[in-house]
């Protein structure tokens, strides 16, 4: 199929732009809401807003929660090993900004 | 089609028992998970353990695929005989229809890989979100851009059958978009069941590597040779930015590894990121008489000792 002459389309930059509410967050990630609710008590996602239904998850939350999904249908990992497992990749990414900062590739 | 031989994917014995397959398989997939991997083929690889484990783990596809025997090689042209299946029974689970390979797919079908929690639908329900990877340069992220996109999506067809459907995108790439934000184009996932909303198709910015300029969140940085004496004694040099190049002023006495930042020219944004200069220092090689000759007359002139502090 050819892109069609209309216009290009104008997307949001989810990071900046857009918060998600726990719908929003289940449809976008394609994680059951069960399952985000025991990351939110893992302390892994962390929304503003005291109850359920008026959580607002910043748009960094999606990417968090599509990897823990992932290590989790793939690994084989409960709620705490993902957990841990995200943290140790928090660290490393950090790690690695700083090498690049350095001038390492 | 090639066989698989699954028993030697995943590196165990036919005897292995089912809690030996599960080691194998938890050991394999953390070393090739593509999230966690930096092995260059490990997507492949990871899928390629995945569908075995698919087999293996459960008793009765384990029992069909030990029943068409062992004269099978990995890699070998493969038919299945008739009949292979008699009496065996599949339920689906787990994994994405459209990531299974042929001969998976042959023998337990792509319905088995099975498409995940689709039975039960409501009457009107809104389209399942999409979401892909797109490679942009440094530079449009600078400008912004617009770029056509190629999606690839496992479709499954009136028959049953998974097909990949290509279709093309223009999008607008924001200016100031950084590696790893996702773009939500609204409506652009699947279509909505009954009077649903369709889905959103997510984004996700990836940068080629680029030859001179890595980026850190906002900021970039770039390597910069001078010369000793521009080094020493100061200079004007030409820097290159993503966006042009700009004229630089060396201090006098800077020494390598020192950062020089350019305010504002990092990736655009509210604030803007900076760029960083990472001054190097480029020898002269010592090939002619009269530059070694020059290297001999600063010996002399310095009385310099680098180890000075050892």
């Amino acid at each position: 199929m050819k892109a069609n002459e209309s216009p290009a389309l104008q997307g949001r930059v989810v990071e900046d732009e857009v918060q998600l509410t726990l719908l929003e967050l289940c449809q976008a990630s394609g994680a059951p809401r069960e399952r985000i609710m025991t990351w939110v008590s893992e302390g892994m996602l962390e929304p503003v807003g005291d109850r359920p239904p008026d959580w607002r998850f910043t748009g960094v939350s999606l990417r968090r929660t599509r990897l823990a999904c992932r290590l989790e249908q793939d690994l084989e990992l409960n709620p705490p090993g993902v957990a841990l497992a995200l943290d140790l990749m928090d660290e490393i990414m950090a790690l690695r900004a700083e090498l690049r900062r350095s001038g390492f590739r | 089609m090639k066989y698989k031989d699954y028993y030697e994917i995943l590196g165990v014995p036919r005897t292995a028992t089912e809690a030996e397959i599960k080691g194998a398989y938890r050991k394999l997939a953390r070393k090739y998970h593509p999230d966690v991997s930096k092995e260059s083929d490990a997507e492949a690889r990871f899928k390629e353990i995945g569908e075995a484990y698919q087999v293996l783990k459960e008793p009765d596809k384990r029992a069909a695929y030990d029943n068409m025997g062992t004269q099978w090689q990995g890699g070998q042209d493969f038919q299945p005989p008739p009949n292979w299946d008699a009496g065996f029974e599949f339920n689906g689970r787990g994994g994405n229809a459209g990531d299974f390979s042929d001969f998976f797919e042959s023998m337990f079908g792509a319905q088995a890989g099975g498409a995940r929690g689709r039975s039960r639908r409501p009457m009107h329900a809104q389209g399942e979100d999409h979401h892909a990877k797109v490679m942009i340069d440094l530079e449009d992220a600078y400008r912004g851009a617009s770029r056509n996109v190629t999606l690839r999506m496992p479709m499954t067809d009136a028959s049953g059958r998974v097909t990949t459907q290509e279709r093309t995108l223009s999008v607008n790439i924001p200016k100031g978009v950084r590696e790893g934000q996702h773009l939500r184009l609204s409506g652009q996932g699947s279509p909505g069941v009954g009077q649903g909303q369709p889905g959103d198709l997510y984004l996700e910015i990836a940068f080629r590597p680029h030859r001179l300029f890595r980026v850190d969140e906002r900021d970039v940085y770039v390597d910069v040779p001078l010369a000793p004496w521009e080094a020493a004694l100061g200079a004007t040099v030409d820097v290159p930015t993503p966006d042009g190049s700009v004229q630089l002023t060396i201090p006098p006495n800077t020494s390598a590894g020192r950062k020089l930042r350019l305010k504002g020219k990092g990736l655009p944004s509210n604030p803007a990121g900076d760029l960083y200069v990472v001054v190097g220092i480029a020898l002269p090689p010592a090939d002619t008489p009269e530059a070694r000759e020059a290297y001999a007359a600063m010996q002399l002139a310095f009385h310099f000792n680098p180890r000075a502090g050892f």
